[in-house]
């Protein structure tokens, strides 16, 4: 009986063993992302360009050590306490690192969690400069800043809009609101004149009683801060049959084609301020391939894929999760990514390449470039 | 005004400003005063707040998307496009319908012997499960109506009036000319009107308060489909969400009139769409709390004036 | 037709309707098309539960059950009858060594878990209070819970006071919000107060997410402190007092049971005295007690204010723990859920709200692949158990006895 015993004992720890192994074998990395609520769109979007991105890595070999790649996909509505619990549950999951989120309301105490766990966190959206003002060793942006996208948009409408006023709404959040305020303050020192700066709540469906307002005030240009592109789209529908004819300006959070299906003919012609990404190139294209069976990209798909494809890339030169050692290969990385040029900063962000793209013929189409001063 | 200056200055422009506002109000008012009347009913029936008739108006702005757009993928939209919203119209009414009286008789009907709270926590339950149910049925993103000519208007001076808020006016129009007639100027209607007067004795006297309930329901739900289809065209989208706050307010608007009176509930739903939209325009945090004032003003009416402008109709025999 | 063969029509026929329902969801689609098929794999799934549940309805009705149920029955009727003639403390000291020694067996992810169960069961009995007890069915208490944690929040940010400090602060404010929200709503019918006080939550948070100087609105106040223990230490060569700042979860587990087993203690010792005879008259027949010499407005202003009490305080351990407070946390939908808990537990019922907290925030991290699910569920089980058991799982113990009870 011992001996059956002793084998029974072997056997189950083989097997243990061999979990333990198969365990070892994966390498997992998790993302963080509205998955569902207003923001569903968008958070989508980033959960399918992570994994474009792994399924990129895995068809270049995957990373040595490591047979398989798992993706933790966690929902946060954009809710800080839903995000704090799926920082937790990323935690305890034990990821290398997190690609995320979306809102920077959720982003930031998400990123607390996550580093008290020393996991790394790379957000392909959350633009409000909070995010990487507070020190934290282990996070990084891949996408622009929104003391940047002002400054871009402020551009536009001084030397291509030659525009003298200016109507600003937003919807208080950190993000818009970041923003607006921003737009006001460069418009001051530029010598625009804000006519007024009002604000909506986020979710809003009628906004006729502050579009009268825009419309009354004949502004030449129409700021117009929203954090989706579902309340945009609205707004400018409203915008459209009041007879506003001001130049209207939006930003990266209305980047997304539900804008134009839901709005239709009342978005052309609208400006906003995007990051640059320049479609012709081949690591672009290689994105739009590994994207394709995720349906077609959204505003932030390419963000995503650059981080996850960032994060997986510095994990396969470092030969190991020893965050700090990833940390060192991804402040080696000066790549040109599928959305931008990846060149990380001593505080995490990457830098911002903001131009003006407009909608035309149900499309968006890169229009001005604030750098060079020059259309496309 | 806090910032800058946006108030129009001569005396013109200021009329044009109140005018238009008070043209988009007065549209804001009629949905209101729409799903106003399926609570207002339905109180004055079986002394029940409908928390679910909210979700019945956003399920009457999904069945417009989804049989416009089916119209829409058919060509059929193109050659008749009035013949297209009047279908749409009639048959998001008759589903709407079909599933208010599907939740009365499934979770408020068992219950109409047990006490106010039970059949009020249905009725929570039955708005979260018909919210949710419209979520995964249709999907967590706007859905984008497939009509553009809604976005078009004309010039009235300096006043700017929009196709759809005609439309909005003259729906809402008939169809109240319409209620008041079947409730006042039918057999039907008066046995409403006894059924909500009194119940046990209507019943005493043959009629079926079952069959007078659900008729209730169904013509409440019908007025939401309207007022549900309305919205998505004039907005341009519509979102399982949508039902929840227009949803209150409605109710805020059916207390104000009365609880239980129809022409009160149709003159409340006017007045809560004027002062949001008023209240936006004229005061200086105006549109971030625009919500509240109707908030404030059903707490204020129900703790001064309770019985309503026109005063309530309820059947009180029930203690 | 039968009697019998008339249910099944009826059957038939509510089968129908729930397709003709289900239908132009799912099968009239955008491109114009007309498809049976998804709708039809919805339909048939719950028509076959419907159809069990119908047919295990009606046989037990039939009596096929009885050999099975009558000694099951019996069994459940001898361990309530041990439950309740055996002292308390027999289940509640083993149950106490769990909730004590539970941080040492379980990872994270079970603490945090446990960590929100317990902030609801908080919530839940604060809110029993004022519906369960008291019988005023308030649907904004989240309010409470968002004034609570506010409340700390900003104490913490811009004085820099510590969490003990803030707790009492936060439990009176709290109790301040609810006399305030409570008294307008004293002389309306039950009906009426569910809306109002709906109203209200929603009106504290729209005035906390547009208040910028002073909540930040939708941005929510950052760098909130965890709360922190002066603790005796050696240090220097003498001794000498050090701040502790606890940031570990089980440090935040141990406070929110404290806060737990006292808000319990409270609760029942409330439910059993004079203040808790009174609220039961109240809510059973507010004339009658009225009558009887109740002061029904005092009483009522007192069931808020002590509910609200209950709110505030898990709200301040929520801002400490999360160190972020924003308005996306305290929603209707909040309070809803605090609402099915206590309902789904039973009203009135100390355990039975821990188990419906324990139910509605553990069990949906069970079922995670669910998520969508879940708040579908939520609804149907409200609805649910209004019809077929309004008393909850585990319904409240009555104090005395009443002329229409057996026995």
């Amino acid at each position: 009986m011992k001996g059956f015993t002793r084998i029974v004992v072997l056997t189950l720890a083989l097997c243990l063993a061999m979990g333990a192994a198969v365990q070892a074998a994966t390498l997992k990395i998790g993302s963080q992302s509205p998955l569902t609520g207003s923001y569903a769109a968008d958070g989508n979007d980033i959960a399918n360009g992570t994994r474009a991105a792994i399924d990129a890595i895995q068809k270049e070999g995957g990373i040595p050590g490591f047979e398989k790649i798992e993706l933790f996909a966690e929902d946060d509505a954009c809710d800080p306490r839903q995000a704090v619990a799926a920082a937790n549950k990323l935690l305890n999951e034990k990821v290398v690192g997190v690609v995320g989120s979306y809102c920077s309301s959720s982003t930031i105490p998400a990123s607390e969690v996550l580093d008290e766990g020393k996991i790394l966190m790379l957000t392909p959206a959350s633009t409000s400069e909070k995010v990487t003002e507070r020190g934290l060793p282990y996070m990084f942006r891949v996408c622009g800043r929104d003391d940047d996208q002002s400054v871009a948009a402020m551009k536009f409408m001084t030397d291509f809009l030659k525009a003298k006023t200016v109507f600003i709404v937003d919807d208080k959040t950190t993000y818009s609101q970041g923003l607006a305020d921003n737009v006001e303050k460069l418009a001051k020192e530029k010598g625009i004149k804000v006519i007024e700066h009002d604000h909506v709540n986020q979710g809003d469906k009628d906004f006729s009683a502050v579009l009268t307002k825009v419309k009354n005030a004949k502004p030449d240009v129409f700021y117009m801060s929203l954090q989706n592109s579902s309340s945009g789209a609205l707004m400018l529908i409203q915008a459209k049959r009041m007879g506003i004819d001001a130049a209207i300006i939006g930003q990266d959070a209305v980047y997304h084609p539900q804008l134009m299906e839901i709005a239709k003919d009342a978005a052309e012609g609208v400006y906003l301020t995007f990051g640059f990404i320049d479609e012709e190139t081949p690591a672009y294209k290689k994105f739009l391939a590994a994207y394709e069976k995720y349906g077609k990209p959204g505003a932030y798909s390419a963000y995503a894929y650059d981080s996850a494809y960032s994060l997986l890339s510095a994990i396969k030169a470092a030969g190991s999760t020893d965050p700090d050692k990833i940390k060192a290969e991804i402040m080696k990385i000066d790549t040109l990514g599928a959305s931008k040029h990846i060149k990380f900063m001593e505080n995490g962000d990457s830098g911002s390449n903001y131009i003006i793209r407009v909608v035309k013929d149900g499309q968006f189409k890169n229009f001005w470039d604030p750098q060079t001063g020059k259309k496309y | 005004m806090a910032e800058g200056e946006g108030s129009p200055g001569h005396k013109a422009e200021r009329m044009d400003y109140f005018l238009q506002q008070m043209i988009n109000g007065l549209t804001l008012g009629g949905v209101y005063a729409l799903v106003a009347l399926g609570y207002t009913m339905v109180y004055g029936i079986i002394q029940l707040i409908n928390f679910a008739h909210g979700e019945i108006f956003a399920a009457g702005g999904y069945m417009g998307v989804i049989f416009l757009s089916f119209l829409t993928a058919n060509g059929f939209m193109e050659a008749h496009p009035g013949l297209g919203i009047g279908l749409s119209l009639i048959l998001s009414m008759g589903y709407c319908a079909m599933l208010a009286m599907a939740v009365e008789k499934v979770a408020y009907k068992p219950l109409r012997q047990s006490s106010r709270l039970s059949v009020l926590l249905s009725a929570l339950g039955m708005s979260i499960f018909l919210q949710n149910g419209l979520m995964l049925t249709q999907g967590v993103y706007d859905k984008a109506y497939p009509t553009e000519f809604t976005h078009g208007g004309f010039d009235l001076g300096a006043i700017r009036i929009s196709y759809m808020q005609i439309g909005i006016l003259a729906v809402t129009a008939l169809l109240l000319v319409a209620l008041n007639a079947l409730v006042f100027r039918t057999r039907m209607g008066k046995a409403m009107r006894a059924t909500a007067q009194d119940k046990v004795m209507s019943a005493l006297v043959g009629i079926s308060s079952n069959k007078v309930i659900s008729l209730t329901f169904a013509i409440g739900a019908c007025l939401a489909a309207a007022a549900g289809i309305m919205v998505g065209l004039y907005y341009g989208s519509v979102r399982y969400d949508m039902g929840f706050v227009p949803g209150i307010k409605a109710f805020a608007a059916a207390v104000l009139g009365g609880i239980g009176n129809i022409t009160g509930a149709m003159i409340g739903g006017l007045v809560i769409g004027m002062v949001e939209i008023m209240a936006a325009a004229y005061l200086p945090m105006g549109g971030q709390y625009k919500d509240v004032f109707a908030f404030v003003i059903l707490i204020g009416v129900l703790y001064f004036m309770p019985t309503g402008i026109m005063g309530e109709n309820v059947d009180d025999t029930r203690v | 037709m039968t009697r019998g063969s008339r249910v099944w029509l009826l059957f038939a026929m509510a089968m129908a309707w729930l397709f003709l329902l289900l239908w132009p969801l799912l099968g009239i689609g955008p491109d114009g098309s007309l498809t049976f098929g998804e709708a039809f794999a919805v339909w048939w799934k719950i028509a076959l539960a419907a159809l069990a549940c119908f047919v295990i309805h009606r046989l037990s009705r039939a009596g096929v059950f009885e050999p099975l149920t009558r000694p099951l029955f019996r069994l459940t009727q001898g361990v309530s009858r041990v439950y309740g003639a055996s002292p308390k403390w027999m289940f509640l000291v083993p149950l106490l060594a769990f909730a004590l020694t539970y941080p040492f067996f379980t990872d994270r992810y079970a603490q945090d878990v446990a960590v929100n169960v317990l902030v609801y069961v908080c919530l839940g009995l604060g809110l029993n209070v004022v519906v369960g007890l008291c019988g005023l069915l308030d649907l904004g208490y989240i309010a409470f819970y968002g004034v609570g944690a506010y409340t700390y929040a900003l104490l913490s940010v811009h004085y820099g006071l510590s969490f003990w400090l803030c707790l009492p602060v936060c439990a009176a404010l709290a109790a301040v919000a609810g006399c305030i929200i409570g008294y307008p709503t004293l002389r309306m019918r039950g009906d009426y107060l569910a809306i109002v006080t709906l109203g209200f939550g929603e009106i504290v948070r729209i005035v906390i997410n547009n208040w910028m100087s002073l909540t930040n609105g939708p941005n929510g106040i950052l760098g909130i402190a965890p709360p922190s223990i002066v603790v005796p230490a050696m240090k220097d060569g003498g001794l000498a007092l050090e701040t502790v700042v606890m940031r570990q979860l089980s440090a935040m587990y141990y406070i929110i049971l404290a806060l737990a087993v006292f808000t319990v203690v409270a609760v029942r010792r409330l439910n059993f005295s004079r203040i808790g005879r009174a609220w039961e008259a109240i809510r059973e027949d507010e004339t009658a007690a009225e009558l009887m010499g109740v002061n029904t407005f005092r009483f009522k202003l007192l069931a808020y204010a002590m509910g609200a009490v209950f709110g505030g305080l898990a709200g301040a351990f929520f801002a400490a723990r999360m160190k972020f407070v924003s308005p996306e946390s305290f929603t209707f939908i909040e309070s809803a859920m605090v609402l099915a808990m206590v309902v789904l537990g039973g009203l009135g019922s100390i355990p039975g709200v821990i188990l419906g907290a324990l139910a509605l925030v553990a069990l949906p991290e069970v079922f995670r692949q669910f998520e969508l699910y879940r708040m579908l569920v939520f609804g149907g089980v409200m609805a649910l158990m209004m019809l077929v058991r309004p008393a909850g799982l585990w319904p409240a113990a009555r104090m005395g006895k009443r002329s229409d009870d057996e026995g």
